[in-house]
């Protein structure tokens, strides 16, 4: 295939703008897959990324396409992630692309995200090419998205493309205009090999695949690669694309995508962002790569029966094959047990996490509530990185403490504007800008991350009725008044319910969670105290009244098999709870802070 | 039909390694008791979760004495020579049978078996179906303890109850079963919906009134497939509910009745001797629809506790006692459940058991559970005096808690 005739692209859009509808409707169009393996969505392959329809790790498509003009092109389409935890994956595939397709729904408008990631294109070099989609909607008002594409992002949008990816209406015309406007790659294919490994993934049967942006020279399979970051050299077994199923090709070559197995057998070996290039023949320089990306919330998980750690354990490793952006280390807790503190990309990767220990690996876990990273300048002068709040040093030691603050950047429809501002406030941030863009409005705020953490997103989408949508990106690690706040539990401090607050918030904080920890302790043999402290100062108490008496009315000869089972159930749910000194404290207790005020 | 299931739990051979020690061996016959299960009822009601059949087109009574005493005699072997205690009929409305019925029952036991001479004869009644020739006949029979189904002296709460009797009936009954036994009990419940502290209180003078020898006071409680499951009315708070135990045994303890088991009260020497037996974890054989029994026996060369559980339908209990398969399923109850059981039992009676039971009723060393025994009186639930055990104060009130201690390890 002729550089000429090739086009690298991905897609850019908000969640539900209808990204991955359109992308399946490309495939099809394309014949990439048939009538009958054609399943909703089949770029999300991922039952988590179909249930809630999202896309979580990049997929791509060679797609070969017959154009009106009677010539064939090879259409390579990456697909990206459209949350912002997985904003960095955006960045990657658009390195492999000349263009990019930006997806708005012709009834919503832009929206932070998509904002966010059209910048990252345009930044990158890449070509940005409107679509307004949803045009089949009786609320779509194509003009008004048009005019907020180009009051926005600032890219000229009157050649928008109008389509429906629901009923395919004007797909066909996106394919011409890809064409037409997104440049053929350049690249030598005679040149020495090098290729962009821009995402890499483990598979039980072929070990490591790496997905490669070749930009010069050509592969072949039983060439001797050379992994210019890592100082590497493997043998390569296999080239070829996915169209999405893999195919293998004879050769890779300068222009195009597609994966490479070499026997690689552990995911770190082939780092994202490396250049692979041939041992013989190297090329002379690397390409730029990736900013190495570093967790940004972390929270404890633990085995809700002790014995599972091992299983646990095995779960993480066998998860991070997958999942290179997830950290985890043992940690112990003394109400928790022995388990793991991990960390993720932010919340929605945490829950993913979870949610995939849980499902796909039949795990059975107790969380701690997530919390951000804190730098503490110690009064020695060293600086110590907190992840745990029960590890913060004791005030006497600590000079100072810095949160990490992020810049925010929310776009809401006008009527919700007042409710998006006093939340803001409330979550201690600093307002930065404000510009009316048509019917909506950005808002750009500076926030500790902390308060984002935890239920930010929550709140924000409640108080704009779901219409805000929110963006963010580290700022800088800023001095802040904040403190550790204890829960003790009949005067015993419960290392894993610690949290790190604003002493601005500590007392209402506090009283807050302890009424809530009453709420979720269940009554017990003997009363119950839960108090909130703040360092020696007891700031909150509540008492979770001991239970009268837990006895069988009745038992006589025939009951004994019944109330036999009964108990041993009994006991199996007790089982499931954590002790603390002789008291029973049940799991969801442990995340109680993230359900305070609901 | 299919025959009749033995599901062995665990097989004889591996009793010794599962307890560490020998295989069971028992040096003295357990005390043997006979239950009779009659599955009958006028009117299901809603907290009732026993083995009972609305009788709709009356019960085939003929047929289920001549079914009853037929699977006596297939069950003993069994029980070959050994001498019974007390025999009770329960239910189910046992006072649903003619006198003639239970003159009958009575008769064929005793033919077949040595009823101990002054063993107790105990008859469940429902005080909606009260006559007294019934009770004369019942009494003439041999029947020599009554036991009336009360519940309650309020009307409204007998109604809530789903109950066939209203309060005058009640009384009524109470009067002539009074005329007839001089041993009978009466059972009561409490924490009903919308009862008052009071109004419990009330309900416990009112059977006072009475003299019974013997009260059985039980906190109603919703239990799995009943109708008050699938539609729980709402009854008093749980602290509501302790309440009215520590009043209502407060006030008996005042009128000198003793409080020996959970739910049981009763006047000097007027202990129930057939649920003592299993408390202390006796054996019982149980004959009639749905009926348990539990046997201590030496069966091909080696000891073991059985358990068998009749089948539970009427009909089907008529015609598998017709094929000669009474027992629906039964297995033999592994060494290391044991002790849970015992405790199950033992540890409802308030004056708790001299360690010498426990051996006895399990053949196992008390030793084998030293470390809960300890964790137990470390915590307060339990006291141990030189060689007898019994729950605290505190491990009364908190008994599902206590018997956990003892409920055997498994994954």
């Amino acid at each position: 295939m002729q550089l000429q005739h090739i086009r690298n692209f991905s897609i850019i859009a908000h969640i539900d703008h209808g990204k991955s509808t359109l992308a399946d409707r490309i495939i099809h169009l394309c014949g990439g897959l048939s009538d009958r393996e054609m399943e909703a969505q089949v770029l999300d392959s991922m039952d988590i990324e179909r249930e809630r329809g999202i896309t979580i790790k990049a997929q791509t498509a060679a797609l070969q396409y017959k154009s009106r003009s009677g010539e064939i092109y090879n259409l390579n389409l990456i697909d990206t992630p459209g949350h912002v935890d997985f904003s960095y994956e955006v960045s990657r595939s658009l390195s492999a692309c000349e263009g990019a397709l930006l997806v708005v729904d012709a009834s919503q408008g832009v929206e932070a995200q998509t904002v966010a990631n059209c910048y990252t294109a345009i930044e990158l070099g890449v070509d940005v090419l409107p679509v307004l989609n949803k045009i089949d909607l009786p609320s779509a008002m194509p003009d008004n998205a048009r005019q907020e594409i180009e009051d926005v992002i600032g890219i000229d949008a009157s050649e928008a493309v109008l389509a429906s990816a629901k009923t395919g209406q004007g797909v066909e015309d996106i394919l011409e205009a890809i064409i037409k406007r997104i440049p053929a790659p350049e690249g030598d294919p005679d040149a020495p090999f090098k290729a962009l490994l821009v995402d890499s993934w483990f598979d039980n049967y072929v070990g490591v695949v790496m997905l490669v942006r070749v930009f010069d020279g050509t592969l072949r399979p039983k060439d001797k690669i050379r992994l210019m970051a890592a100082g590497s050299t493997h043998l390569c077994e296999q080239v070829g694309v996915f169209t999405p199923k893999a195919l293998q090709r004879d050769a890779l070559r300068a222009g195009e995508v597609g994966f490479i197995i070499s026997g690689i057998k552990e995911l770190q070996a082939a780092k994202v962002g490396d250049t692979v290039t041939l041992a013989d023949r190297p090329a002379a320089e690397a390409l730029p790569g990736f900013k190495e990306i570093k967790s940004q919330v972390f929270a404890g998980l633990y085995p809700v029966e002790s014995n599972q750690y091992d299983s646990l354990r095995e779960s993480l490793e066998k998860l991070k094959l997958n999942d290179a952006s997830l950290h985890y280390e043992p940690e112990v807790s003394q109400a928790l047990g022995f388990g793991f503190r991990c960390g993720f990309l932010g919340l929605l990767h945490m829950e993913i996490v979870q949610e995939r220990l849980e499902r796909e690996f039949d795990q059975d876990l107790s969380t701690t509530a997530p919390t951000v990273v804190y730098e503490v300048l110690m009064r020695d002068g060293r600086v110590i990185q907190v992840e745990n709040p029960a590890k913060l040093p004791d005030q006497s030691k600590v000079e100072e403490i810095r949160e990490p603050i992020i810049t925010i950047t929310v776009f809401v429809p006008q009527e919700y504007l007042g409710n998006v501002i006093t939340l803001c406030n409330q979550k201690r941030g600093n307002q930065v800008d404000m510009t009316y863009r048509g019917r909506q409005v950005q808002l750009v705020y500076e926030m500790p991350m902390a308060e984002v953490v935890m239920d930010f997103f929550d709140k924000l989408k409640s108080v704009s009725r779901g219409y805000a949508s929110l963006d963010y990106e580290f700022k800088e690690y800023r001095a802040a008044d904040v403190v550790k706040l204890d829960i003790l539990i009949n005067s015993e401090k419960v290392d894993a319910l610690s949290v790190i607050v604003h002493r601005a918030n500590a007392i209402y904080r506090g009283r807050e969670l302890a009424a809530k920890m009453r709420e979720l302790i269940p009554r017990q043999m003997y009363d119950v105290a839960i108090q909130a402290a703040i360092g020696s100062n007891i700031i909150s108490r509540e008492n979770v009244k001991a239970m009268r008496k837990d006895v069988l009315a009745k038992c006589y000869g025939g009951d004994i098999s019944r109330k036999k089972k009964l108990l041993e159930k009994q006991k199996a749910g007790k089982k499931r709870m954590k002790q603390v000194g002789s008291v029973e404290i049940p799991q969801e207790a442990f995340l109680a802070v993230l359900r305070i005020g609901k | 039909m299919s025959g009749r299931k033995v599901i062995p739990i665990v097989p004889h051979g591996q009793l010794a390694t599962n307890t560490g020690s020998t295989a069971l061996n028992f040096r003295s016959a357990l005390p043997l008791s006979l239950y009779v299960h009659i599955p009958w009822c006028v009117q299901k009601c809603p907290y009732c979760d026993f083995n009972s059949h609305e009788a709709r087109s009356g019960i085939p009574e003929k047929e289920y004495v001549a079914a009853l005493i037929s699977d006596l005699e297939s069950s003993l072997p069994l029980v070959w020579g050994r001498r019974v205690g007390s025999v009770f009929f329960g239910g189910g409305t046992p006072s649903l049978l003619s006198g003639e019925a239970i003159d009958t029952l009575l008769t064929a036991f005793r033919s077949r078996l040595p009823l101990l001479p002054n063993a107790e004869i105990t008859l469940e009644a429902n005080p909606g179906t009260v006559e007294a020739e019934k009770f004369a006949a019942f009494r003439a029979a041999g029947v020599n303890r009554l036991s009336l189904g009360i519940q309650s002296f309020n009307p409204t709460h007998l109604k809530a109850l789903g109950r066939i009797h209203d309060d005058r009936q009640a009384r009524r009954a109470i009067e002539i079963a009074a005329a007839h036994f001089d041993n009978f009990n009466l059972d009561l419940m409490y924490g009903l919906p919308g009862q008052t502290l009071e109004q419990a209180l009330s309900d416990v003078d009112s059977a006072l009134a009475f003299k019974p020898p013997h009260l059985s006071c039980y906190q109603l409680t919703l239990e799995p497939n009943t109708a008050f499951a699938a539609a729980p009315p709402s009854l008093p708070e749980s602290d509501c509910c302790a309440d009215m135990q520590d009043a209502i045994e407060a006030r008996l303890a005042a009128c000198a009745y003793t409080h020996y088991e959970t739910s049981a009260f009763a006047q000097p020497a007027r202990q129930c001797a057939h649920n003592l037996n299993y408390w202390q974890f006796g054996d019982y054989l149980g004959i009639g629809a749905g009926a348990h029994s539990k046997l201590t026996l030496h069966d091909r060369g080696a000891w073991e506790v059985r358990r068998q559980m009749r089948w539970k339908q009427p009909k089907e209990y008529l015609a598998q006692v017709a094929a000669g398969q009474p027992v629906q399923e039964e297995f033999s109850v592994a060494a290391t459940e044991l002790p849970f059981e015992f405790m199950m039992n033992a540890l409802r009676l308030n004056q708790g058991f001299d360690a010498a039971l426990f051996e006895m009723r399990t053949s196992l060393p008390l030793i084998g559970i030293e470390s809960e025994l300890r964790r137990a009186e470390q915590e307060g639930l339990l006291e141990r005096h030189l060689q007898h055990i019994a729950p605290t104060d505190h491990g009364r009130r908190f008994l599902n808690r206590l018997l956990e201690r003892f409920l055997a390890e498994r994954d």
